[in-house]
C-alpha cells in the first residue's frame, strides 16, 4: 500500500467512525482525525486510525442498541395492551436492522461456542459484524453529498454485481461440482450471500430495465454456479415483488428467478453438510436445548425488520417485502437443505450480506405521517438516498 | 451509592500522563505515546474518564495556520485527586511476544 494511500484510508476511518458514533460522541471521532495531522508516519497514522475504529466501535454498536431500547421502552403505553414503541421504531427500520444483526450473531455466537465451534469461527463472525458495521458507515459517507442525484444509475452497479457473480460461477474455487466461491486472504468467501440480498433490495427499489437485466444475468449466474439457496432467494423475492408489483420487467425478474431455481432443483447437489455452517437448526438442539433457542432466535430475529417494516411503512411495503422475503428464503433454505445457516452459523459472508442489506434499507418512511415528531423535515433530503446514492459509486 | 472499581493498568498510565502534565492540555497521540496505549484503548478511557467527571475535553484552535483544531485533555479537581490515589504500577507489564499465525 502506497503512503498516500495509507494516509487516505486513516482518514477514511476516522470519518466512518465519526458516523458510526452515536451524536453526543462524534466529536470524539473528529479527534482522532486531528490527531492524524499529527503523526508524520502513514503506516502509523494508519494504525492510530484504526486502532481507535476497533476501541470505538463496540461503543458506537452499544449505543445504537440503547437508542433503540429506549425507544421502545419510552412508547410502551402505560396501559401494556398498546404498544407504540414498535411504530416509533418503524420509523428507523435500518436501527432495527442494525439491532437485530446484532442479536443474531450474539445468539450465534452463544450457540457456536456451546457447540465447540473453533475460537476462529466465532472471532470472524464477529469481524463479519464489524466489518458490516463499517460498511454501512462508508456507503453513508461516500454518498453523503458526492454524487448527485441524476448521477445515481442502479442497473449499472447492479450489472457489475450480477457480473461478480457471473465470473464466480466460471472462475470461483470448485468443491463437489459448484463454483459458489472465491478465495481471499486464506478464507473462503460466498459472493452471492454477500451481493444477492442487497441486489433485491435495490431493485425492489430502482426496477428500471437495465436493474432487471442485472437480475437476469445474477439467475443465469446462480444456476451455473449452481446454487440452490441463492437461486431460491431471487425466485421468492422476485415472487414477492410481483405480487405487488407485477410490471414488465419485476415479471421478466420472476420468470428468470425461476427458470434458474429450476435449473438449479434439476441439477445435482453433491455438498455435504458443513459442521457450525449447515443444519444449525437440527444440530444446536442436539447439543443444548438452550443452544437451539438461540440459533432459532437469531434466525427469527432476521426477519424482525421486515415484519415491522410492512407493518408500519406503507409507502415502501416493496422493500421490506424483498428484504423479507429474501431472507425467509435463505433460511427455509438451510432448515430444508445443506445450506448455511445465516448469521446464526459460521460464516461472514451472510453477516456482510445482511448489514448490507439493512444499509438499503429505509432509514425513515417516506410517507411522513403529518405532525409526526419522527417524520422528516420538509425540504431536508431523505437520509436513505445518500445510501443509495453511496451503492452507485 | 457509586460503583467502586479498581482501576486498569492502562487507565492508571492514562491519569498519570495526563497528572505529570500539571494541569497542562494533552492530546491523544502525545497521551498515547507517553502513556504507553494503544489509540483503542486511549479514546474509551478518555471518554469514561469525562462520563465521570474526571477528565475535561475541549477543542483548541490550532497552533499554526494551516493546522486542524485539536482536542485536548486535561485532569479536573475530582481527576487530579484519582490519579494521586491511583498510580501507575511501578514496572509497567511486558507486553506479550506476537504468536505465530496460526491458520
Amino acid at each position: 500500500m502506497s503512503r498516500g494511500m495509507r494516509r487516505r484510508f486513516a482518514i477514511i476511518a476516522c470519518r466512518v467512525l465519526q458516523r458510526v458514533l452515536p451524536r453526543r460522541l462524534r466529536s470524539w471521532g473528529a479527534a482522532v482525525e486531528a490527531e492524524l495531522g499529527e503523526i508524520a508516519d502513514d503506516r502509523r497514522a494508519l494504525w492510530f486510525a484504526l486502532g481507535s475504529v476497533a476501541g470505538l466501535m463496540p461503543r458506537a454498536l452499544g449505543a445504537h442498541l440503547a437508542h433503540a431500547a429506549q425507544a421502545l421502552a419510552a412508547n410502551v403505553h402505560p396501559g401494556g395492551t398498546r404498544m407504540r414503541g414498535l411504530a416509533t421504531l418503524a420509523w428507523q427500520p435500518r436501527a432495527i436492522g442494525i439491532a437485530c444483526a446484532v442479536g443474531a450473531v450474539a445468539l450465534g455466537l452463544a450457540a457456536l461456542a456451546a457447540a465447540g465451534a473453533p475460537p476462529a469461527f466465532i472471532g470472524i463472525n464477529a469481524a463479519a459484524l464489524v466489518i458490516g458495521s463499517l460498511l454501512i458507515g462508508i456507503l453513508d459517507t461516500v454518498g453523503a453529498g458526492r454524487i448527485r442525484p441524476a448521477q445515481y444509475r442502479p442497473g449499472i452497479v447492479l450489472m457489475a454485481l450480477a457480473l461478480a457473480l457471473l465470473a464466480t460461477a466460471l472462475l470461483g474455487t470448485r468443491a463437489n461440482g459448484a463454483a459458489r466461491w472465491v478465495a481471499l486472504g486464506g478464507l473462503s468467501i460466498q459472493p452471492s450471500l454477500i451481493l444477492l440480498p442487497v441486489m433485491l433490495v435495490a431493485f425492489a427499489r430502482a426496477r428500471d430495465a437495465l436493474s432487471a437485466g442485472a437480475m437476469v444475468v445474477a439467475a443465469a449466474a446462480l444456476a451455473l454456479q449452481p446454487d440452490r439457496a441463492m437461486a431460491g432467494m431471487l425466485a421468492a423475492a422476485g415472487a414477492a415483488l410481483a405480487l405487488r408489483r407485477p410490471s414488465r420487467n419485476v415479471l421478466i425478474v420472476l420468470a428468470a428467478g425461476m427458470a434458474g431455481f429450476a435449473v438449479t432443483l434439476a441439477r445435482a447437489d453433491l455438498l455435504p453438510a458443513t459442521p457450525h455452517v449447515d443444519r444449525l437448526l437440527y444440530t444446536s438442539f442436539a447439543v443444548h436445548p438452550l443452544a437451539g433457542i438461540a440459533v432459532l432466535g437469531g434466525t427469527l430475529l432476521l426477519l424482525v425488520p421486515a415484519i415491522v417494516g410492512l407493518r408500519h411503512d406503507a409507502a415502501q411495503r416493496d422493500v421490506h417485502l424483498v428484504f423479507g422475503a429474501a431472507w425467509l428464503s435463505a433460511i427455509a433454505a438451510a432448515a430444508l437443505g445443506n445450506y448455511p445457516t445465516p448469521i446464526v452459523g459460521y460464516g461472514g459472508s451472510a453477516i456482510v450480506g445482511y448489514m448490507l442489506s439493512i444499509a438499503l434499507l429505509p432509514k425513515g418512511p417516506r410517507a411522513a405521517a403529518a405532525g409526526s415528531p419522527h417524520a422528516p423535515q420538509a425540504g431536508v433530503p431523505p437520509s436513505d438516498r445518500r445510501l443509495r446514492l453511496g451503492l452507485a459509486r | 451509592m457509586a460503583r467502586s472499581r479498581a482501576l486498569s493498568a492502562h487507565a492508571r498510565r492514562i491519569l498519570a500522563a495526563l497528572l505529570a502534565g500539571g494541569g497542562a492540555w494533552r492530546h491523544g497521540y502525545e497521551l498515547a505515546r507517553v502513556a504507553d496505549v494503544r489509540s483503542g484503548t486511549l479514546y474509551p478511557l478518555l471518554i469514561r474518564l469525562e462520563e465521570q467527571g474526571y477528565l475535561e475535553a475541549e477543542w483548541q484552535p490550532p497552533a499554526e495556520k494551516g493546522r486542524p483544531a485539536r482536542h485536548a485533555y486535561r485532569l479536573t479537581a475530582s481527576g487530579i485527586e484519582l490519579a494521586r490515589n491511583n498510580p501507575p504500577d511501578r514496572a509497567p507489564p511486558a507486553r506479550p511476544g506476537r504468536r505465530a499465525a496460526a491458520t
